[in-house]
């Protein structure tokens, strides 16, 4: 019976968006989270009695014939991208983004991802990593004897010394962004890898051609809203029980076939 | 079996039907732009001979689709467009042209909108709509011109099918249409919102209940005529 897979699809459908809507909540927190959102698309659709066909009781065209649609289908699962609040740190290296963009960081294997968490410290060897420990494109040491560190919107990296007058620029935080942001990878630790969904990253001056600038002493914070995540997830809670309803009528449906004779 | 039993099984296999087409709706209920259906039974008169009487049974001939304007949702992305009124968008798909209300679409790498599921979404003129992957401060006015930075970029087309009748419903929240379409001129497009599944729960909770009281309205009178034969094998096997 037909009604008992759709129902199950329909079930299966609100599960991934209470999962979905879960992953945010526990991502509230999260310096530079953007919430997820689950889209779905019906799935397959029958065509029992074809939209033109020939009626064949008195030859008339049906005009809109008799489809059964089979249930539904996850179709996306996309990022919505909202800026995040600024949290005042006042810490030297917390750089926010400001508007679209992403920093470039170098992964243990070499490779290059990017990401919104702006959060960064200082090793030993004065390089400016994430807190993961993750070397910042392009690799910048701080010398052991800067006093000050200014960071500009455009990610110029000054350090003041006591033997100089004017601040000594340092290096310059590289900002990329995609065409598509919602083709990245997420990998976790608030990292994204390139895919060929993405798009190549696309480097441009802070503050031009779409990219956002830098603020120092900030870190953006989580865009999850808290009460239209809630909300969400009474719906999603709703649909699966109504899905699991049509489930029970269904079964009882198919009870009372089981009874005729 | 008799002609009181085939007309009942007319019914129950159409309710059957009907018991499909509201699990598709209630499944539908998170489906952006999705528009919930319904079947329509009309009677379907069988010729049993020449003195008989001729024999009326219920067949679910022909669906309808609802066009009630579904709830708008405000996401705030840039690329989620609803449409207000009636119109559609045009998606180009690997199996030809397409109608669709789902305007969750996603700029791809190359710069062009496309659907979740890849398929383009076409412009006024009937090619893609291409936002440059630098354009920032992407805004869709209620005619669907899309603009970047003040420029206008391109505008993107709503469409009608010629016939509404006609359309023809397919996998991702799309319709074709074999009439062909016309531009539509009753439509608004809505930038930063996503347009719901008009499914009304309420409605489809009702038509289910409907759907299995009727069933088993059924069953028990296909249970009565079971036991009418009987009765009659009976009363007839004394007799001899």
């Amino acid at each position: 019976m037909r009604a008992l897979d759709i129902a199950a699809t329909g079930m299966s459908a609100q599960q991934l968006r209470v999962d979905v809507i879960s992953n945010n909540i526990a991502n509230m927190s999260t310096t530079g989270y953007s919430p997820r959102r689950a889209d779905f698309a019906d799935l397959h659709y029958q065509q029992l009695v074809r939209a033109g066909a020939i009626n064949a009781s008195d030859g008339t065209v049906v005009p809109a014939g008799v489809q059964v649609g089979l249930g539904v289908r996850p179709a996306a699962v996309t990022v919505t991208w909202e800026q995040g609040s600024l949290g005042a740190t006042g810490g030297q290296l917390d750089v926010a983004i400001e508007g679209r963009g992403y920093l470039e960081v170098t992964l243990p294997s070499g490779e290059s991802a990017y990401t919104r968490d702006g959060a960064l410290q200082r090793t030993g060897d004065g390089l400016i990593v994430t807190n993961d420990g993750f070397e910042v494109n392009p690799g910048i040491t701080i010398p052991d004897d800067a006093r000050d560190i200014t960071i500009n919107a455009n990610g110029e990296i000054y350090a003041s010394f006591l033997d100089h007058v004017q601040p000594q620029l340092l290096g310059q935080l590289n900002m990329v962004r995609f065409s598509n942001d919602n083709g990245l990878e997420a990998i976790g630790s608030n990292l994204f890898l390139e895919t060929g969904a993405s798009g190549t990253p696309l480097a441009g001056a802070p503050g031009q051609d779409g990219l956002g600038t830098f603020r120092q002493g900030y870190v953006e914070q989580s865009s999850v809203d808290a009460v239209r995540e809630i909300s969400d997830l009474i719906e999603a809670q709703r649909g699966y029980e109504l899905n699991a309803k049509v489930l029970t009528a269904a079964d009882q449906i198919l009870g009372a076939t089981t009874q005729v004779r | 079996m008799d002609n009181a039993g085939y007309t009942s099984l007319t019914r129950l296999s159409g309710l059957m039907r009907e018991m499909s087409v509201v699990a598709n709706n209630i499944a539908n209920i998170s489906t952006t732009g999705f528009r919930s259906e319904g079947l329509i039974f009309a009677e379907h008169i069988a010729v049993t001979g020449p003195r008989d009487p001729s024999l009326s049974m219920g067949t679910a001939i022909a669906h309808s689709i609802s066009a009630q304007q579904g709830a708008l949702e405000q996401t705030g992305s840039e690329f989620d467009l609803a449409i207000e009124g009636e119109g559609f968008f045009l998606i180009d798909t690997p199996d030809g042209e397409a109608l669709s209300r789902a305007g969750a679409f996603i700029r791809n790498d190359a710069g062009e909108l496309v659907t979740p599921d890849g398929n383009y979404l076409l412009d006024a003129g009937g090619a893609p709509v291409f936002v440059p992957p630098q354009a920032s401060a992407v805004a869709v006015a209620p005619d669907g011109t899309i603009s970047a930075d003040g420029q206008p970029l391109t505008v993107v087309g709503l469409y009608m099918p010629n016939d509404p009748l006609e359309l023809t419903r397919r996998a991702g929240t799309t319709f074709t249409v074999e009439s062909g379409v016309r531009p539509a001129e009753n439509a608004r497009v809505l930038q930063g919102f996503l347009e719901q599944s008009n499914v009304d729960p309420m409605m489809q909770v009702a038509r289910m209940i409907e759907v299995q009281r009727a069933y088993e309205l059924g069953q028990s009178f296909m249970d009565a005529e079971d036991n009418r034969i009987r009765d009659f094998l009976r009363t007839a096997g004394q007799r001899s």
